[in-house]
């Protein structure tokens, strides 16, 4: 597809590693916004949010290095800032939101096990800054992407607010899936967080729509022979059953049906359908990138 | 920094004998590699890590009916502004006082962003050593004025090495006086410092438009991107960061707290 130019060939891993990465930002940020709102009304949110970002980043930096070339040499890349590379970027965002993350789960904890009574305000602190981190996290992927000359996301300009947006929604999604879960009944959180969910499925819609508009516009031949592969070719069933239908449409219609109805049966179903479609979305864009 | 060295590739001069490529091979101590079937004379497709001086042959159909035979030998750019240097997040791409851009292989550590990066597919990824690979210009032999192992090999004087600003003034030359011979198509391509890329330090002369090479026709700088997908990654933040809060702080939806 990309006539002569080469593809690093990032393998499904890198895929799993922007999913959860963008994950961990995204539950990292829901749980700040609770905790922000109302510490007490948004205890368990909050708590399941800070819990979830830890859990879904252990496996980060392990991916990242093993998928090296030289993986003994991963500290090569906190040996340099280059702030015209993502990645450089990016592996200093890990690293500082992996410590953001790691505090406020630390902090949760404490509270949970009656150690300390009441942490929101060094919580906040955390979450505050590392929300910005998280954020970055979730969205840098995409920006690294657009910053190679592969063909496909050369010509995009909306991955980094598309991943973010992925990023926000399978983060929301995932802690409306613990919370029911635990709760086995529909709460106020739950009901808050299926609401977060469907705004950003709506934004992770419009920068698709954003991103497919953009390669168009640029009239690239091997881009657009690249978006084929996505829209017509052979991701396509992929892309508008499961990306597009069941991961963006369908929640997006059944979380409507759940502002007037709130079913914790709905929210899981909603939030499992969100959280397939991103993946979805993250992998396909890898795959088609590549080729 | 010391005067910018460069490579002015004439491929009206060429003959497609690959003493370049051989020479390259030699004396980089490149590996075996397997030839395949290209449909051309050319082996390989595209630059490999074993591979870093790579003669194309292409065969173009010209309106009579003939075929055009087109060689160009093809070598790393050595942008002015390298999309490799610019992705590394080691370091380990770095510009010598010569302006040339190499990879140094002691800090390398293969995550591949460079591989993806290169607007012309030359870097490329050495599976034994899991590190990114490229022409260093002889990094070795410029240093010790013996000039790339290509260009001394070049028995044409295709491939010519030196000051690159003599090397543009003599290319320029050479340009009117193929046009004057009737090759209308004879142009340079990355000899323009203000042009793509701040100017390519390997330049060529093409009797055909850069296309016909598979060359892109205006390479893009790939970081150029990250300001405005960044801006937009900020619009979607606000959006999300906006919308939470809403969605938390707005009264009467849900059950009970």
């Amino acid at each position: 597809m990309g006539g002569l130019l080469q593809s690093a060939h990032w393998p499904f891993l890198i895929d799993v590693y922007f999913f959860l990465g963008g994950l961990a930002g995204g539950a990292f940020v829901i749980a700040t916004a609770a905790l922000i709102v109302d510490s007490v009304r948004y205890r368990d949110v909050s708590r399941v949010g800070y819990y979830l970002a830890l859990v879904a980043l252990v496996p980060c930096p392990v991916i990242l290095i093993v998928d090296l070339g030289v993986p003994v040499r991963f500290m090569n890349m906190v040996m340099t800032f280059n702030p015209r590379s993502p990645m450089s970027m990016g592996a200093w965002a890990l690293l500082g939101f992996s410590a953001a993350a790691f505090l406020a789960a630390l902090l949760t904890l404490l509270e949970d096990l009656g150690k300390a009574r009441n942490l929101s305000r060094p919580k906040t602190v955390i979450g505050v800054v590392g929300g910005f981190l998280g954020f970055f996290l979730a969205a840098y992927p995409g920006v690294l992407l657009g910053a190679t000359a592969r063909p496909l996301w050369i010509n995009a300009h909306t991955l980094g607010a598309l991943f973010l947006a992925v990023g926000a929604s399978s983060g929301a999604a995932a802690m409306a899936l613990v919370l029911a879960a635990l709760s086995r009944r529909s709460g106020d959180g739950i009901a808050r967080l299926a609401t977060t969910t469907v705004l950003a499925v709506v934004i992770q819609l419009v920068a698709m729509i954003g991103f497919v508009w953009s390669v168009r516009a640029s009239g690239s031949a091997p881009a657009l022979n690249a978006l084929a592969l996505i829209t017509s070719g052979p991701y396509s069933m992929l892309f508008w059953g499961g990306a597009i239908v069941a991961g963006s449409v369908l929640p997006i219609l059944l979380g409507l049906v759940g502002l007037m109805r709130p079913s914790v049966g709905l929210t899981a179903v909603t939030s499992v359908l969100v959280l397939v479609g991103g993946f979805l979305v993250k992998t396909l864009i890898m795959a088609a990138g590549q080729v | 920094m010391a005067r910018t060295l460069a490579m002015f590739t004439d491929t009206s001069l060429c003959i497609g004998c690959r003493a370049c490529q051989v020479a390259c091979k030699q004396w980089n101590e490149l590996g075996l590699e397997l030839p395949e079937w290209t449909g051309t004379y050319q082996n390989h497709t595209h630059f490999t890590d074993k591979t870093f001086r790579l003669v194309r042959f292409i065969e173009e159909p010209k309106p009579s009916g003939d075929l055009a035979w087109l060689l160009m030998s093809d070598v790393c750019k050595h942008c002015a502004d390298a999309g490799c240097l610019n992705a590394c997040p080691t370091g380990a791409i770095y510009r010598t006082q010569f302006g040339t851009v190499n990879i140094n292989q002691d800090v390398c550590n293969g995550c591949r962003y460079c591989v993806s990066a290169c607007p012309f597919g030359v870097v490329s990824f050495n599976e034994n050593t899991g590190t990114a690979k490229k022409c260093t210009f002889c990094n070795d032999r410029i240093h010790n004025g013996l000039g790339p192992a290509c260009a001394k090999a070049c028995p044409t004087e295709s491939i010519q090495f030196g000051f690159r600003d003599e090397l543009v003034g003599r290319a320029q030359k050479r340009v009117e006086t193929l046009k004057a011979m009737g090759f209308k198509d004879a142009q340079l391509y990355g000899a323009d410092s203000s042009g793509f890329l701040g100017g390519l330090n390997a330049f060529f002369l093409l009797l055909s438009k850069p296309s016909t090479y598979g060359l892109p026709e205006n390479p893009k700088l790939p970081q150029k991107n990250i300001f405005v997908d960044s801006l937009l990654s900020i619009g979607s933040a606000l959006l999300v960061g906006i919308g939470a809060l809403v969605a938390f702080r707005q009264r009467g939806t849900g059950g009970e707290a």
